[in-house]
C-alpha cells in the first residue's frame, strides 16, 4: 500500500516538474464572451467575412453547350468542310478551354468512374453536368465515330499539337498496343465500383496530362506525361491509341458508326497517299478504320481528289 | 450500287449492333438520370475535422487539407468569423502562446507558420497600455495554406473558437475524387449541397 502510495507520488511529481518547465506562460483566456461594436468602441463596425460564392451552376450549363458546339463543330469540320486548318482552330480552342481554362475537370474519361460508380451504387449521386460529359461523346460516337478525340478532348489536342514527325507503328505492334486500353478501362472501372472505403479513380490519379493543364501535379505524373509528349513526337498521340479507357469505349462505339469519315476513292489515281499520312494507322485496304480515326483531317489535306474536288467546286 | 439496294448481311448486323448501341447508351443515360443529384461542393464537416471539432484539443494539428490539394496553394483556408472573434491582445490563434514572453507583454513566437495573420489594434486605443487594447486579426488569403495551427489553437478552452477551415470553392476545381478527401483520415471532407458551416453554427 505504501509502495503504491509512493509510486503515485513520485508520479505526480513528475507530471507536476513537466508542466511547470513546458508552459513558461500559464494562458488564461482574456474573454469568455465576445466584445461587441460598442465595447470596442471608436466605431468599430464588425467586418464580414469573405465567403466566396462557388462556380455558378450555369456555367455548368455552359461547358455542356460548349462541348456539344465543339462536338457538332468536330463533326462538320471533319466530315464536310473537311478541312485540317479549321480542325486545328478547334483542337487551340478546346485544349484552351477544356484544358487550361477547366484545367481538366469535368472530362468524359473521368466521367467513366462516375457513372460506374452510381451503376453499382444507385444511392449515389451524379451530376447532370457528368452525365451529359460521359454520353454526348458516345452518342456522337454511333453516329460519326471518335469525334469527341479529334478536336475537342484537351488531352488529345495537347497530343495533336505536338506530333510533328509523326512515325508510321508497324500495324502488328499498335494492334497488340491498342489492347491496353480495353485492360486499362477494365481495371479502371474496377477500382471505381468498390466500396466506398477502397474506391479510387485512378483514371484521375494517373492522368497524364492534368498536371500540365494545372502546371503542378505529382513529380512522377508530370514525367510520365512529358514522356508521353516527347513520344508523341514521333509517334501519333500515345495515350488515345494505347491507353485512353474512353478511347476504349468510343472504339467500341465507332466500329458501328453510321457515318464516318470516308475518303474519295479514285480508282484511277489510287495513289494511297492518305495511307502514308495517317499517324495513326486507321486507313487499311483505302477505307477508313472508323475505330481507330481520330479525325484528325491529315489524309484530305494529301488527298489529290479532295484538292480537284475544292478546285473545281 | 447495289449496295444501296439490298443491304448486305453485314449492313443488317451493323444496323442492329448500332440501334442496341443506341438503346444500351439509353439505358445508361436514363438509369444515371434517376440517380441524377444537385452538383455539390466539396466542403469541410466542422463536427468531423479534428481541427475545428471541439474536444479535439491538444491533439497534433492536422496539416493534410494543406498538403493533399491538388492545387500549389491549398484551397483550404483557414477563416476568422469576426462575429465570434474575441479580440483578445494575446491571441491563442495568433501567438504561440507556450513561448516565452517579451519584454513587451507578448508571446515571442507567432503561430502561423507563413505569417498569414495580421494584428491590428482597434476601437478606442490606448497608447500607453497596448495590452488594453482589442485587437483584430485577418488571415491574409494569399499566404494562408490551410494548415489549421491556428483554428487548432484559438479552440475551446483557449480561445472562443472563431477560426476555423473552409474550402474557398471559388479556388476548389471540384475534383472528381478529392484528394484531401481521399488523405483525410476522419473523412471531413465531404460534398455537401447543404452550406455546412451554417448547419454546424
Amino acid at each position: 500500500m505504501a509502495e503504491r502510495g509512493l509510486l503515485f507520488l513520485v508520479a505526480a511529481m513528475i507530471l507536476a516538474s513537466t508542466v511547470c518547465t513546458t508552459a513558461q506562460v500559464q494562458y488564461q483566456r482574456e474573454v469568455d464572451v465576445v466584445p461587441g461594436e460598442e465595447d470596442i468602441g471608436g466605431g468599430y463596425k464588425t467586418p464580414s467575412v469573405q465567403r466566396p460564392r462557388p462556380r455558378a451552376s450555369w456555367w455548368g450549363a455552359v461547358d455542356v453547350c460548349l462541348l456539344m458546339t465543339a462536338l457538332g463543330l468536330s463533326s462538320w469540320i471533319v466530315l464536310r468542310q473537311r478541312s485540317r486548318k479549321g480542325f486545328v482552330a478547334l483542337t487551340i480552342f478546346c485544349l484552351w478551354y477544356f484544358g487550361f481554362h477547366r484545367q481538366g475537370c469535368v472530362c468524359p474519361i473521368g466521367a467513366i468512374q462516375n457513372a460506374a460508380v452510381v451503376l453499382t451504387h444507385p444511392a449515389l449521386t451524379i451530376p447532370l453536368v457528368v452525365i451529359l460529359f460521359f454520353l454526348l461523346p458516345l452518342v456522337l460516337a454511333l453516329l460519326f465515330g471518335r469525334v469527341f478525340c479529334g478536336g475537342v478532348c484537351p488531352l488529345g489536342a495537347i497530343q495533336e499539337l505536338v506530333l510533328l514527325k509523326p512515325l508510321q507503328v508497324p500495324r502488328t505492334l499498335d494492334r497488340t498496343l491498342g489492347l491496353l486500353k480495353y485492360i486499362y478501362l477494365c481495371i479502371a472501372v474496377y477500382f471505381a465500383v468498390q466500396p466506398a472505403a477502397h474506391r479510387d479513380f485512378i483514371i484521375c490519379r494517373f492522368d497524364p496530362f492534368v498536371g500540365m493543364f494545372r502546371f503542378n501535379g505529382p513529380a512522377g505524373i508530370l514525367m510520365f506525361g512529358g514522356a508521353l509528349l516527347i513520344l508523341g513526337i514521333f509517334v501519333g498521340r500515345p495515350y488515345c491509341r494505347y491507353l485512353c479507357p474512353y478511347g476504349a469505349l468510343l472504339s467500341i462505339l465507332s466500329r458501328v458508326t453510321w457515318r464516318g469519315v470516308t475518303l474519295r476513292g479514285n480508282k484511277e489515281r489510287d495513289c494511297g497517299l492518305c495511307v502514308t499520312a495517317c499517324p495513326y494507322g486507321a486507313i487499311e485496304n483505302m477505307r477508313v478504320v472508323p475505330s481507330s480515326c481520330l479525325f484528325c483531317a491529315r489524309c484530305f489535306n494529301v488527298c489529290p481528289a479532295e484538292a480537284d474536288e475544292e478546285n473545281s467546286g | 450500287m447495289t449496295r444501296h439496294q439490298e443491304p448486305t448481311r453485314r449492313d443488317v448486323l451493323k444496323i442492329a449492333a448500332r440501334s442496341a448501341g443506341f438503346v444500351a447508351l439509353g439505358g445508361v443515360g436514363a438509369t444515371l438520370a434517376f440517380n441524377r443529384g444537385p452538383d455539390g461542393k466539396w466542403q469541410i464537416c466542422p463536427s468531423k475535422c479534428i481541427d475545428i471539432r471541439l474536444g479535439a484539443t491538444g491533439v497534433e494539428v492536422c496539416d493534410l487539407c494543406a498538403v493533399s490539394c491538388v492545387l500549389p496553394l491549398s484551397a483550404v483556408r483557414a477563416v476568422n468569423d469576426f462575429s465570434k472573434c474575441g479580440r483578445c491582445c494575446i491571441c491563442p490563434g495568433y501567438f504561440d502562446i507556450t513561448s516565452q514572453v517579451g519584454p513587451d507583454g507578448l508571446p515571442s513566437r507567432k503561430l502561423c507558420p507563413r505569417d498569414a495573420i495580421t494584428r491590428k489594434a482597434i476601437g478606442e486605443i490606448d497608447p500607453d497600455d497596448p495590452l488594453n487594447n482589442f485587437y483584430e486579426y485577418t488571415i491574409d488569403e494569399a499566404r494562408c495554406n490551410g494548415c489549421g495551427k491556428c483554428v487548432m489553437g484559438c479552440k475551446e478552452p483557449a480561445g472562443l473558437g472563431s477560426i476555423r477551415l473552409e474550402v474557398r470553392s471559388d479556388l476548389c476545381l471540384d475534383c472528381n475524387r478529392c484528394s484531401i478527401a481521399i488523405a483525410c483520415p476522419h473523412d471531413a471532407m465531404v460534398r455537401d449541397v447543404a452550406d455546412l458551416t451554417k448547419a454546424e453554427a
